[in-house]
């Protein structure tokens, strides 16, 4: 389990969160002179990838606050937490663990071998 | 009895006998004894049946890596799957064996082991496929069930244990040596720390073992006594003792479960267990060593154990397992017991090493010498043989040449493992030791330290160049400490994973899984199927996958595929151990959670009044609702429900609606928020009037629906429906602080400080005008769908007049701690104009009859407000609102979609069924095209038949005509599709 420090109240555990997914992407306004193409990404597609992540949680069993959060999901490593309305950190100042040719991390699963 | 030296001392108190009883016989052993040792002490070796054949099985460990004998235990919940090796005895307590029948002595469930051919590897997966899917179900499923499996669950159970938090700096797992040496040099420092135990001893290899002969010029007895004291008296190190670590997390989060009543009888009315939950900043894992078996014919023999097992019960329960035995084994690991077991004169029987004699330990192979012990090197164990028990065994010697040994004892060392469950359950890495033959930490994923013998170091000559090395990140004083020792300080190995056997008869087995029956033979059978990677291999074999998780085997296994695929262990691999560590109870985990405490239960402020009136409850979410209020016993729900809604429709009723979710909505741009969270617009609403309103998603489909009450435009108070009061709530919030954070708007949840009932039937305002004679009701003063604020004996309140029955209607919200008194004083009033108490099924009825949606009941997350019907509560005008492009998509604007529709039978008598499907044709056939399916369905009271809503394919164009409807029994009936709505088509009553 996650400890995550939400900008307002500290360090907490992860039971009283819930991820909200993707951040950073922006809502078209709903009117007609949007496309089917565009409003369909923004309401069905959100990245899903194995490394550095930006993505949205909120503090529900806590404050109810809203913020944003740079995350490794091939090691569940957290990054970074900034505030909703915060600049959004540049993916070069995260050191990308994802390597090997099969995209597994250095470390996190199994053996030396199994990775090969 | 095979007793040792019967003086008490800190493990064992020799003077306090304690008796139980293991399958009903009665059995005595002493303070501090394990079933395990005390059943030894009555020489008692057969313990349980295994799990597949039903082998005779004995105890082949002293310890929590036991593969065989787990016993089930009666004076606890009878609680199954015990480790006899580690539980220990108290007064009274009542054992039984597992897996046999009818007795432990005659199993007939041994005829198993004959027929042994059918359960090869992959069994499972075989017998499940093709052909033989009649001869599982009708011939092997229920002998298996039978047959198969560990015990039995337990009965009458009540979880009694509690949670504990630990926030430290420092934990260590395992107080052996290097876990007390790792604690005593953390004494007084800056860092808080646990030092975790699963025994109730502290000290681990200086306890079980005669290895070590003093530590810093003390006796191990002395020193472990002086240091746990001075750890004791330390301000910042706690020990837990009896405390087993299961399960490693990330962020060094550590779970670990305490026994509160080891050797003594649980209290039904105290904490049984305790689980701790640790959050740490460095984990220290002390936690030893395991030792693992060998493979050969009928190594599963009662009578044979574990080398390292043997001196435990010797040095720790003061119990002999055998006066005679016979030792086998390829490592440095036996020359302790050997030494123990001259020191205490028990000559081994005979001493067979795989190793040639120059490379057994000089020191072990003098002592044999010297005590004219019968040795056999570059010897090995070909096979054991005996009925229920070891009577003899067959070595083969270093010329080839078969010696027969009659022995009824038999010690294995193959080697040993550090524990790395807990290190790779943190996602640490290993890497496979070529010489020591065994896989080794290597790479630690978290901020973990190995120390000792579970980092892989086995030489206890480097101790303490070891622990300053790791050490040095704490920034304390160096360790020194000097160690005296009884067998040599180097571990050696020679490779030895299995001794195939002279003759193969179908009696004959040689285990690589004592716990789940799995054979050396199953192994190959596997890799000639073609089952040659680790993974495929363990699910295949079932290999490793007992609740032991081949703690002294899976380590064997790799050796073995190694050589038959001709590869290195480390590109066989291993595979991953998971948590938890040993068979954790679900009571454990469940703490205070279960029963009433397992989900909050939510009640409305005036519950107690239900529940005097004799109101029937039916849980909504976590909410407990009225369902039905019946007047007797006798009264059905069905019937109570047509009393209840006929009562509505010709007198009043009221219902508490208390649980509909609330939230109050404030801010400078109130207004513009509220027009982009909801479909309808609410900018020419004036002050004090309110309005049904519909929630979508992005998708555009229907999320929520509620009436929203316009105070102001800078203050909104909207009701949500009973389930989605928190997902409403939450999806303002999301759309406040993320999309449209220009926007100054606040929100909060005030469900639970308003009760809220509903009054309605066309008597509502004789009633209502006694309850509240200063406000007037009249429909000039008081038009539908307006609301007004009223003090009511200094109790402010609310009044909407709105309705979701289709009678005329009031709701009245009152502040929760008031709410009884405004509640008694409707039902004291309405009793002369006949009003009733009705609950959440009438409600639904009549609701259906007016043709009103229940979102989640009529929709399920894949309609649209124009598959509703309800395009006149979309804001035209409004530029945006959640949803409101989707409303346009390609799929939403499709012709053939379900739309909501009304049913009625034609045959008038005939019941129409919930869930059913809308079809065209009267026969029922395969495949069978539907159009859509019956979203509720109701008899009704005022139309005196059923009637139903659906959804169904181009519904709104198919009105007027007819169709069928499924019956459960695959029968059809003749319906009618019509508007949604069966009763006071024009809306008379709402403003009467
Ligand atoms: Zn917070």
């Amino acid at each position: 389990m996650l400890i995550i420090d939400c900008p307002y109240c500290g360090p907490r555990d992860q039971s009283e969160f819930s991820n909200g997914g993707e951040a950073h992407v922006k809502r078209p306004d709903g009117s007609a002179d949007i496309g089917d193409r565009e409003w369909g990404e923004y309401v069905f597609i959100r990245a899903n990838p194995k490394g550095i992540f930006y993505e949205r949680w909120v503090h529900s069993h806590g404050c109810r606050k809203w913020f944003n959060c740079v995350r490794d999901t091939s090691t569940d490593e957290i990054l970074k937490i900034y505030k909703i309305d915060e600049e959004r950190p540049k993916l070069d100042s995260f050191k990308n663990n994802v390597k090997t040719p099969s995209g597994e991390p250095n470390l996190g699963s199994g053996n030396f071998t199994v990775k090969k | 009895m095979s007793e040792l030296n019967l003086t008490d001392n800190k493990f064992i108190q020799f003077h306090q006998k304690i008796g139980f009883k293991f399958d009903g016989v009665k059995y005595y052993g002493y303070k501090g004894d394990t079933i395990a040792s005390a059943l030894i002490r009555n020489n008692i070796k057969l313990i349980g049946r295994s799990f597949k054949y039903h082998r005779p099985r004995g105890f082949y460990t002293c310890g929590i890596e036991e593969p065989n004998a787990l016993v089930q235990i009666i004076s606890e919940f009878s609680e199954p799957n015990t480790r006899a090796t580690i539980k220990k005895i108290y007064e009274g307590m009542e054992i039984e064996s597992q897996n046999r029948w009818p007795s432990l002595e005659t199993d007939i469930g041994g005829i198993n082991n004959i027929f042994s051919p059918v359960f090869p590897a992959g069994f499972y997966y075989k017998t499940f496929m093709g052909p033989h899917k009649n001869f599982w179900k009708k011939i092997y499923e229920p002998i298996i069930r039978k047959a198969a499996g560990l015990g039995k669950p337990p009965k009458e159970f009540k979880a009694v244990s509690t949670h504990v938090n630990h926030n430290v700096d420092v934990t260590i797992v395992g107080g052996g040596l290097n876990g007390l040496i790792a604690a005593k040099s953390l004494i007084d420092t800056k860092f808080s720390v646990l030092l975790i135990d699963f025994d109730d001893q502290l000290g681990g290899i200086l306890n079980n073992s005669n290895k070590v002969q003093s530590v810093n010029n003390q006796t191990p007895m002395d020193w472990i006594s002086e240091t746990v004291k001075d750890i004791e008296n330390s301000k910042n190190i706690k020990i837990l003792r009896n405390t087993l670590v299961t399960t490693y997390n990330y962020i060094n989060h550590l779970i670990a479960v305490e026994d509160k009543f080891v050797g003594s009888r649980p209290l039904k009315d105290k904490v049984n267990s305790t689980l701790h939950k640790i959050r740490t900043d460095q984990v220290i894992l002390s936690n030893g060593h395991i030792e693992r078996f060998l493979s050969f014919q009928n190594n599963d023999l009662p009578g044979i154990m574990l080398c390292s097992s043997f001196e435990k019960y010797m040095c720790r329960y003061g119990v002999m397992p055998s006066k005679e035995t016979v030792i086998f084994s390829n490592n440095s690991n036996s020359e302790s017991l050997v030494f123990s077991l001259i020191k205490k004169g028990f000559k081994p029987k005979a001493y067979i090493d795989s190793r040639s004699g120059e490379n057994i330990e000089p020191d072990l192979f003098d002592l044999i010498r010297k005590n004219d012990i019968p040795l056999y090197t570059n010897s090995q164990i070909k096979g054991a043989f005996g009925s229920k028990k070891l009577q003899k065994i067959l070595v083969e010697d270093s010329s080839g040449r078969f010696n027969e040994i009659k022995t009824d004892f038999l010690c294995l060392s193959g080697g040993i493992n550090p524990d790395v469950h807990l290190f790779t359950q943190s996602k640490g890495l290993l890497d496979w030791d070529e010489k020591d033959l065994t896989y080794k930490p290597a790479q630690a994923f978290q901020p973990t330290i190995t120390l000792g013998s579970a980092s892989g170091q086995f030489d206890f000559n480097s101790i303490n160049k070891e622990i300053n090395e790791k050490f040095d990140i704490f920034g304390i004083k160096p360790v020194q400490i000097d160690l005296e020792l009884n067998t040599s300080h180097k571990f050696k190995i020679e490779k030895l994973w299995e001794v195939l056997p002279q003759k193969q008869t179908i009696w004959s087995k040689s285990f690589i899984d004592l716990q789940n029956d799995v054979t050396t033979k199953d192994i190959r059978q596997a890799i000639s199927e073609g089952f040659d990677r680790i993974e495929h291999l363990k699910r295949y074999t079932t290999n490793s996958m007992g609740t032991d998780q081949g703690k002294i085997s899976s380590i064997n296994a790799l050796g073995i595929v190694s050589d038959l695929l001709d590869k290195k262990v480390n590109e066989v691999g291993t595979t991953i151990y998971r948590p938890p560590y040993a068979p954790l109870s679900f009571a454990a985990i469940a703490g205070r959670n279960s029963y009433e405490y397992y989900d909050p239960e939510r009640k409305s402020p005036i519950h107690n009044w239900h529940i005097s009136n004799g109101a029937v409850f039916e849980d909504v979410g976590q909410w407990k609702r009225p369902w039905y209020f019946p007047i007797n016993k006798y009264e059905t729900m069905d019937d109570a429900v047509q009393r209840e809604s006929k009562n509505v429709r010709e007198n009043a009723g009221v219902l508490d609606g208390s649980t509909l979710g609330k939230i109050e909505i404030k801010g400078k741009d109130a207004l513009a928020f509220m027009n982009l969270i909801y479909t309808n617009s609410f900018s020419k609403m004036k002050p004090g009037s309110s309005r049904y309103a519909l929630m979508l998603g992005e998708d555009g489909m229907v999320k929520d629906d509620g009436i929203i009450c316009k105070i102001s435009d800078e203050h909104f108070i909207a009701t949500t429906t009973t389930g989605g009061a928190a997902t409403v709530l939450e999806c303002m919030e999301e759309y406040a602080q993320t999309e449209w954070t220009n926007l100054n708007v606040y929100m909060n949840s005030i469900t639970e400080q308003y009760a809220t009932f509903n009054i309605s039937g066309p008597k509502t305002r004789n009633i209502i005008e006694k309850v509240f004679p200063e406000v007037n009701f009249s429909n000039e003063a008081f038009p539908f769908m307006t609301f007004q604020f009223h003090e009511y004996e200094d109790t402010p309140i609310r009044i909407l007049r709105a309705s979701f029955t289709g009678e005329m209607g009031y709701e009245i919200y009152v502040p929760s701690n008031q709410a009884i008194k405004i509640w008694e004083k409707i039902i004291n009033f309405g009793k002369e104009f006949g009003l009733k108490p009705y609950g959440t099924e009438t409600m639904h009825l009549l609701r259906a009859e007016k043709g009103y949606i229940i979102v989640g009941q009529d929709t399920d997350g894949s309609v649209t407000p124009l598959d509703l019907g309800l395009d006149w509560m979309i804001g035209k005008s409004k530029k945006d609102f959640l949803g409101k492009r989707s409303l346009i998509r390609s799929d939403t604007v499709r012709k053939d979609r379900k739309q909501l529709v009304g049913i009625l039978p034609i045959n008038k008598n005939d019941k129409l069924e919930e869930g059913q499907h809308i079809i065209l044709d009267k026969e029922i056939k395969t495949p069978m095209p539907m159009l859509g399916h019956i979203t509720s369905c109701y008899q009704s009271p005022t139309l005196g038949h059923n009637f139903a809503l659906a959804v169904i394919k181009n519904g709104q164009s198919l009105i007027g005509t007819k169709a069928f409807a499924s019956t459960p029994e695959l029968k059809t009936i003749e319906v009618e599709i019509v508007e949604p709505i069966f009763y006071d088509k024009k809306n008379t009553k709402l403003a009467s």
